[in-house]
């Protein structure tokens, strides 16, 4: 056979006559990305992913079909020919209809496999479930019980009955189950070591990461006992101490891992002592200082954050605070008016100066304090405080709200001559906290720790994580910090760049934009409403620190767990169309506009197909008749309504089972199998 | 003494009703007398009647049905007389069509008797070889839209050496707006048959099909007579077998003008291109090797070897032969078909021959929906492929829309462009979604929604669907996106950042506004409304209009008019 | 591979044009019978009906409307002439309505520029149109439908 000469990417190449271009490339070590491209079918010369750019003709050439010349000239890694690619990609992702991760993961601060873990509760695999959970979140007992539930806000079975999976107690279960009989692989230590300050979640997430890659830590932590905020700020009666004992238990199983106590920066701790005894430091020491009323007399009022810490010192034994007045709508405000409501048989107000509606607070949180008997006192805003005899007395102003102000929420304005006064025993601050830095360290505007976005990197080889780098946030918020800083570190101490790899998802949207018209579902979703959270007896919430709710059982679990409807794609682990699209930065928001055929067909038992996934590259039309001569699959319609179906939409036969062949040439998630791997 | 009275009765004929013209002459007049013509390409003047006497022909146009109205036609007096438009005789050159609308389309004899196969005949003698060396000296280009060189495409088709050789006359003529190839299967059936079986002839293909639109059935009926009767006198035997000769219908696909497109149409496939090499004269229908050519580039052929390829290639310019066929279509007095010589100018077709007032046109789009757009300060370039194509347009089959100063550029690329977007077969990433996403774009422009990144992505994707298609429905879809961005960017600036549309075409940045100085209160605009938006007043609500010009059609004063959204609002409250 | 078969095969449009003829449109029903008539697969010829748009899935009106939008049609107002068209009968581009007296359909183009804007009623052209032209040819029909009810 006869040779042509042909220049690939700047390389002289000899190849034999009649090959395309991407056989000759690849020949010589030069890899062009495909997706309709399939060595078992005729060429379908649709996608064009592998365009190649032929300088000698100026012609732009698709390298699967195009067949090498002599003399050519071809380029295939220019920024143009990337370019070139990358369109390809955003066109393809702009009619692309799915989800490539679900909501619940997305929307997790720590991505958790939400998912996975939901479908393992489910199937009454609570140990696995642990294990995918902590892949991510290693504090799930506690976590299990504090977190505002970012995932279940997104999560799409909110569609069908406006209620969310229940899925944080898929964590909790799991935990009180397992915790203790499960430890995680850890690589054997390097000799590496990094000095902690802080035992928060923050503090202790870094650690746990850390020592999963064989770093070793120590945390130093100001207070008697380790937990941070979770020990110190939130009440007994949603995180037992016992519990966080337990938890805590296991980082010092870990190996590695050394935590002590009554160590506070600038006290027996010196920031550069430690700089240069460890390998890396971590600033964790939280968001701590309480925010003032701005008010005359503020100095008569408890932060919320310091009352609840002596609360917590004292074993959440505390005096009668008699009547009480928390000003303030946050969770402090809650878990400060919840406990007071325990200690006193005198009324307890929540005084905020918008509405329930601009409460930061978790709705939960409201709803139990209102039940435990707290008094709610909206629009109010208290201008001045001041002792009378033994009561204290507030004066306040009503207030009405009025244009929106920065933060989305409408600003409430005085109405005049509306002031008021109102007489407590124990008037409590819990308008918010903020971060203390320690001395020498930089910080933002709002008197954070400032750090590099990608490595959490203060300075050198100090790092910072939690609170004290995000300002007051929450348990699973600190503890997605800490992994960060974690993986800075490792980077650091590894001499590389801490690089965060391009990601995509596309998505359907939020939940509050769609229909269940919009949906997949690979299975019909199971029926029932959310599992309702048993509680203990309202006079034992407002008599004791017992812990509120009880956690779900096992068979609770495997009902709730019929309600996820695994929105995520079946291919999110080996579709060509995200890899193709991660590696060209290809953006899935590029072109918007409309996205064409959706629907699919899951009548057969093991397979899906769904057209809002299919890039219409005919590979699996070409596989069952080129191939398997079964002519099941075909082309419909044209142009932007074009799609790939059986005969009149109907199911594939059941036998398509044993052949699957349609469904493992697929490049994306439009044919695939339905049952997901983990 | 009346000979013949000969009624045209080609497509548009019959549309503006010359099919009750005939009925009713055969009424009243001999009825053997009375024949049905083809198209003389003058559309503006239909139902168009010629009567041939001893003493002269004599035509009428606007024929309308009325028993008084013919017979004075009849009587040959003078009213109704068609009086072409001089300066389009002194342009035009009728070499192919001067036949049209002047014999009857099913009549062998009279082709015959007007030179009819004379060429086939003169080809016999000549020989494969000598053909397709005539057709080459003629420098005949292929009049489909690419021009390439039509004598070369047959050599390669001669040189294959199979004896299942395909020839198929390429008659999807599916732009909008275009209907040279109806007019010419329609009038002359025998011209394009006699072309194609001198094909055959020079090429060795023993197969003939003519892929023809479903929506000219009078195309393909007469066609199909025509075949029938050049079988029945055994014109198709060449070399002493027969050629087998097939009309086929498409069934409504643009891109199965795109040929191998249409070779999976022709074998029953879905009408979807494929990447080339291999070119069809190496693997076409079936397999065997194919060779396609447009109806107007067969049209030419006899011509040419009747009179040899050296007299045809001294009309046009250096690179562009013969002459071409346009349909004028658009803002113009007289639209139709015209044939005029390679290298006339646009400004002469458009001014001299349609009839435009000068200072009225603001751009021709030459080419149908994959052309492009040329402005009027360049109306003194050539009309030959060379010259179209440098300036971002293209000869395409033909189609030549004038687009008057009262248009807005951006709706008039948006309706380009949505049209081959509909058209797409779906095969290609870059076509498939790129146009569409490009279409939105211009909607959102249109509609008042558009910003300069708009602009900026029409530019970027234009490119890269030009470059990343496999057929040139794909590789041209954007040219009249691209030429108006060219030529006519402000426009498109002063929708996107003025939400100001100067044609007052855009809906969106519109308002309906009565001239209440003018209005009569004739309550006509207040009756045709169909959303009731006009109040007794006299004052229309502008949130509840559709912008659906009904009260400004009726309006018996031009009271009414479109103006800029806000427009006429704001002088009223400066007043 | 037989070239017989695929010479056959080649008639497959036809075919469809032919029953198309016959009943108006293509039915599920049809598509199964010229398959088995062609040995093709079902899908197969679902693909083709579909990829032309001359194949109509659904019975047409008694009386088929094509607006043309052919370029001069579209310069002149054939958005218009749809638009009222809409209006007056209820129904979109593609539909029929729920009597089966009128579907509407936008069609490329009609070939009679000159005329523009035009219509076709059952294949009849009716050009020159304006709102009042066109309503008075709509209630023609609507007319004598109701007068033969």
């Amino acid at each position: 056979m006869s040779k042509i000469k042909l220049n690939i990417d700047g390389k002289e190449i000899v190849a034999p006559q009649g090959q395309t271009i991407l056989q000759v490339a690849g020949d010589n070590g030069i890899e062009i990305p495909t997706m309709c491209q399939d060595d078992r079918i005729s060429r379908t010369t649709s996608c064009f992913i592998c365009v190649v750019k032929d300088t000698k003709s100026g012609q732009w050439l698709p390298a699967c079909s195009a067949q090498a010349q002599d003399g050519m000239e071809i380029e295939t890694k220019t920024p143009e020919v990337n370019d070139m690619r990358k369109t390809v990609l955003e066109l393809l992702l702009s009619e692309h209809t799915g989800d490539c991760e679900a909501p619940c993961t997305i929307s997790c601060p720590a991505h958790a496999r939400v998912e996975e873990y939901v479908r393992a509760g489910r199937d009454g695999e609570l140990l696995k479930a642990l294990k995918i959970a902590k892949e991510r979140i290693p504090l799930p007992m506690s976590i299990g019980r504090v977190c505002p539930r970012f995932c279940e806000k997104d999560c799409r079975r909110n569609v069908l009955d406006n209620a969310g999976v229940a899925i944080n107690d898929f964590k909790r279960l799991s935990a009180d189950l397992y915790y203790e009989d499960y430890m995680e692989n850890r690589k054997d230590l390097t000799g590496e070591k990094v000095a902690i300050i802080g035992s928060g979640p923050g503090g202790l997430a870094a650690a746990y990461f850390l020592r999963l890659e064989g770093v070793s830590s120590t945390i130093f932590e100001k207070m008697p006992e380790p937990g941070g905020m979770l020990r110190y700020g939130i009440p007994e009666y949603r995180l037992p101490k016992n519990i966080l004992d337990k938890e805590l238990a296991h980082f010092e199983k870990m190996g590695g891992i050394e935590i002590v106590c009554n160590k506070e920066l600038g006290g027996e701790l010196d920031l550069n002592q430690l700089k240069k005894e460890y390998d890396a430091v971590i600033i964790a020491v939280g968001s701590w200082q309480s925010s003032g009323m701005r008010t005359e007399g503020e100095e008569l009022a408890a932060g919320g954050i310091n009352w609840l810490e002596d609360l917590a010192r004292n074993g959440w034994q505390g005096e009668d605070p008699g009547e009480t007045i928390v000003v303030g709508g946050g969770n402090t405000a809650m878990d400060c008016v919840r406990s007071a409501l325990r200690l006193t048989k005198k009324p307890v107000h929540c005084m905020y100066r918008r509405t329930e509606k601009e409460m930061p607070a978790e709705q939960i949180e409201i709803d139990e304090a209102r039940e435990e008997g707290a008094n709610f006192n909206f629009l109010t805003q208290p201008i001045k405080l001041r002792r009378e005899d033994d009561k204290l007395v507030l004066e306040c102003l009503r207030m009405e709200l009025g244009e929106p102000d920065a933060s989305g929420r409408r600003r409430p304005v005085p109405v005049e001559g509306s002031e008021f006064e109102v007489k407590a025993d124990t008037v409590i601050a819990a308008i918010g906290q903020s971060t203390l830095a320690p001395e020498g360290i930089n910080t933002n505007k709002w008197g954070d720790v400032e750090v590099g976005e990608k490595d959490c990197r203060v300075t050198e080889n100090i790092f910072a994580a939690g609170d004290c780098v995000s300002g007051p946030a929450t348990v699973v918020e600190a503890v997605a910090g800490g992994r960060r800083a974690a993986i800075g570190i490792l980077a650091y101490l590894k001499g590389e760049e801490c690089l965060f790899p391009y990601k995509i998802n596309v998505s359907r949207g939020h939940w509050q934009s769609l229909s269940s018209e919009d949906l997949t579902f690979l299975f019909e979703p199971g029926e029932k409403g959310r599992v309702k959270q048993r509680l203990i007896d309202l006079d034992e919430r407002v008599n004791t620190f017992n812990e509120v709710s009880y956690t779900f059982t096992e068979d609770e679990i495997a009902e709730e767990g019929k309600r996820c409807i695994e929105c995520s794609c079946t291919a999110k682990k080996d579709c060509n169309l995200k890899d193709c699209s991660e590696s060209y930065h290809a953006d899935p928001e590029k072109f918007l506009g409309e996205k064409g055929h959706a629907g699919y067909n899951s009548q057969h038992p093991h397979i899906i197909m769904d057209n809002g996934k299919c890039i219409k590259c005919g590979v699996c039309v070409k596989i069952c008749s080129e191939v398997v001569n079964e002519y099941l699959l075909g082309f419909k319609n044209r142009g932007f309504e074009t799609k790939v179906e059986t005969a009149f939409d109907r199911p594939l036969p059941e036998y398509c089972t044993e052949c699957g062949k349609c469904v493992e040439a697929c490049p994306v998630g439009a044919l695939d199998w339905k049952k997901k791997e983990d | 003494m009346i000979k013949r009275v000969k009624v045209g009765m080609a497509s548009c004929g019959i549309a503006a009703g010359a099919g009750e013209v005939l009925e009713l002459l055969k009424e009243i007049t001999d009825e053997d007398k009375v024949v049905e013509v083809g198209c003389i390409g003058h559309c503006y003047a239909e139902p168009l009647v010629e009567i041939e006497t001893d003493s002269g022909n004599y035509m009428y146009e606007k024929v309308q049905p009325e028993k008084e109205m013919l017979e004075q036609m009849l009587s040959l007096a003078d009213s109704s007389r068609f009086q072409p438009n001089p300066k389009r005789i002194d342009k035009e050159e009728l070499l192919i069509t001067s036949l049209a609308g002047k014999i009857e389309p099913t009549s062998l004899e009279e082709y015959r008797a007007n030179e009819g196969y004379e060429g086939l005949e003169k080809a016999k003698r000549m020989g494969k070889d000598k053909i397709i060396e005539e057709v080459k000296t003629s420098k005949l280009r292929g009049r489909g839209g690419g021009g390439f060189p039509t004598g070369i495409k047959w050599s390669f088709l001669a040189s294959k050496d199979n004896e299942n050789k395909v020839l198929i006359c390429n008659a999807d003529e599916g732009d909008p707006g275009a209907f040279m190839d109806r007019t010419l299967m329609e009038s002359l059936p025998h011209q394009v048959l006699e072309g194609m079986l001198i094909g055959a002839l020079a090429t060795d293909a023993y197969k003939l099909f003519i892929y023809c639109r479903a929506e000219y059935p009078l195309a393909v009926r007469n066609l199909n007579i025509a075949i029938q009767q050049a079988v029945e006198v055994g014109l198709n035997i060449i070399g002493g077998k027969p050629v087998e000769i097939k009309v086929k219908e498409g069934a409504g696909a643009f891109v199965c003008g795109e040929e191998t497109a249409l070779i999976h149409s022709l074998e029953g496939k879905r009408g979807t291109p494929r990447y080339r090499p291999p070119y069809p004269t190496d693997h076409g229908f079936l397999g065997y090797p194919t060779a396609i050519n447009n109806v107007e580039t067969f049209a030419n052929i006899p011509l040419i070897i009747r009179e040899g390829g050296d007299s045809f290639e001294k009309t046009g310019t250096d690179n562009s032969k013969g002459t071409k066929l346009f349909a004028l279509a658009g803002d113009l007095n007289y639209s139709g078909l015209v044939e005029v010589p390679m290298g006339i100018t646009i400004g002469e077709v458009v001014y001299d021959i349609g009839g435009a007032e000068p200072g009225s046109v603001k751009a021709v789009q030459i080419g149908g929906p994959s052309g492009g757009c040329i402005t009027a300060e360049y109306f003194d370039t050539p009309i030959d492929y060379d010259s179209l194509t440098s300036l971002g347009a293209m000869m395409g089959s033909g189609g030549l829309i004038v687009v008057g100063t009262n248009r807005c550029m951006v709706e008039t690329a948006r309706y380009f462009l949505e049209f081959t977007t509909r058209e797409s077969c779906g095969k290609c990433t870059f076509c498939r979604i790129g146009t569409k996403r490009m279409v939105e774009n211009l909607e959102r422009i249109t509609g008042g929604e558009g910003t300069p990144e708009d602009i900026n992505v029409l530019k970027d994707l234009g490119k890269k669907i030009k470059q990343g298609s496999l057929c040139g429905l794909g590789q041209t879809a954007p040219n009249p996106v691209l030429s108006t961005l060219n030529y006519f960017y402000n426009e498109y600036l002063a929708h996107v950042e003025e939400g100001y549309c100067a044609a007052m075409e855009c809906k969106a940045l519109v308002d309906v506004f009565i001239n209440k100085e003018e209005c009569i209160e004739c309550k006509q605009c207040i009756k045709n409304c169909p959303v009731d938006c006009i109040s007794e007043g006299y004052v229309i609500d502008n949130n509840l209009c559709t912008r659906c010009n009904s009260c400004i059609e009726v309006c018996p004063k031009d009271a009414i008019t479109r103006v800029a959204k806000g427009g006429v609002v704001r002088v009223e409250n400066q007043t | 591979m037989s070239s017989v078969a695929q010479v056959e095969k080649s008639n497959l449009i036809k075919a469809l044009q032919t029953r198309q003829q016959q009943d108006g449109y293509i039915s599920d029903e049809a598509i199964e019978n010229i398959a088995e008539e062609f040995n093709l697969p079902l899908v197969d010829v679902e693909g083709v009906v579909s990829f032309y748009t001359q194949f109509k899935r659904v019975a047409p009106g008694k009386y088929q409307i094509m607006v043309c939008d052919g370029t001069a049609c579209h310069i002149i107002g054939s958005t218009l002439i749809l638009n009222w068209l809409t209006d007056a009968l209820g129904i979109m581009d593609g539909e029929t309505d729920e009597d089966g007296l009128f579907s509407l359909e936008c069609v490329a183009c009609l070939g009679c520029c000159s005329l523009a804007p035009v219509i076709s009623v059952n294949g009849k052209i009716y050009g020159k149109l304006d709102r009042k032209k066109l309503l008075k040819i709509i209630n023609s029909f609507k007319k004598k439908e109701a007068a033969g009810a």
